[in-house]
């Protein structure tokens, strides 16, 4: 039976079980993340910053400056405990946000908006797609 | 003056019915809805996860929740006024959920 690599801990901390490799694909997608909150020209910017409400021109400026917010907050928090092993529940919930943020970004800067699409993506493409959704699925087993 | 207090009183209660209907339109505006999207990458299990954490459902409501974007491509999982939706809709795109507000109707 593999490990998991997210457990809850008795003390409720969550333990972090990622060898180093693990750890440099999270450390790049929490900047990957960070970037496009902050750059327009990055890749993720237009996943970041999808509509609240498509019925009207432009959003709630409060609505969308608290998204940012909220986003980049994660984002850094996530990636200022990137070394810990043991996350608390606070931290690991910006870690499965901003994991879940590059996930969804990743599918929609590549087109992915269907299963077809998704089924007929290059295998780089889905090798990364997949390890993003392990991740989640073992971090997401501890909320 | 009897006359004139009880005019004074029934003006009084005009205003009262006044206040009683303007309060009573408010409370029958149509609710907006917050849309949780189905997309093709997401795991279940972090669209439970998110639903509970955001909203403090059930574990079974959040379940079924996620089954009906799963098959219905969209779900409602939330009306009420207009801010509190869009709150929720904008907490739910910080955790990387596809979600949108639209009026009820």
């Amino acid at each position: 039976m593999a490990t998991k690599l997210f457990a809850r801990r008795r003390d409720g901390r969550i333990e972090v079980r990622l060898n180093d490799v693990g750890r440099g694909v999270v450390r790049e997608v929490f900047a990957h993340v960070l970037a496009g909150e902050r750059d327009p020209e990055h890749e993720w910017h237009l996943s970041l910053n999808p509509p609240i409400n498509p019925s009207d021109d432009d959003d709630d400026p409060l609505s969308t400056l608290a998204r940012q917010s909220e986003t980049a907050s994660n984002a850094e928090l996530a990636f200022m405990t990137l070394q810990e092993q043991y996350l608390t529940d606070s931290e690991a919930w910006a870690w499965l946000s901003t994991l879940q943020v590059a996930l969804r970004s990743t599918a929609v800067a590549n087109g992915i908006l269907s299963d077809e699409k998704l089924e007929s993506a290059s295998p780089e493409l889905l090798d990364g797609i997949h390890i993003l959704q392990q991740f989640l699925f073992d971090l997401a087993g501890c909320f | 003056m009897p006359t004139l207090k009880i005019l004074r009183n029934a003006t009084a209660e005009n205003d009262l019915e006044q206040r009683v209907e303007s309060d009573v339109s408010v409370v029958t505006e149509r609710p907006w809805n917050v849309i949780a999207w189905n997309d093709p990458v997401t795991p279940m299990t972090v669209v439970v996860a998110v639903f509970k954490r955001v909203f403090g459902y059930s574990n079974n409501k959040c379940t079924h929740l996620m089954l009906t974007v799963h098959h219905e491509g969209r779900a409602i999982v939330w009306s009420g006024q207009r801010e509190r939706a869009e709150s929720y809709c904008v907490k739910l795109q910080v955790a990387g959920l596809q979600s949108s507000v639209e009026r009820d109707g």
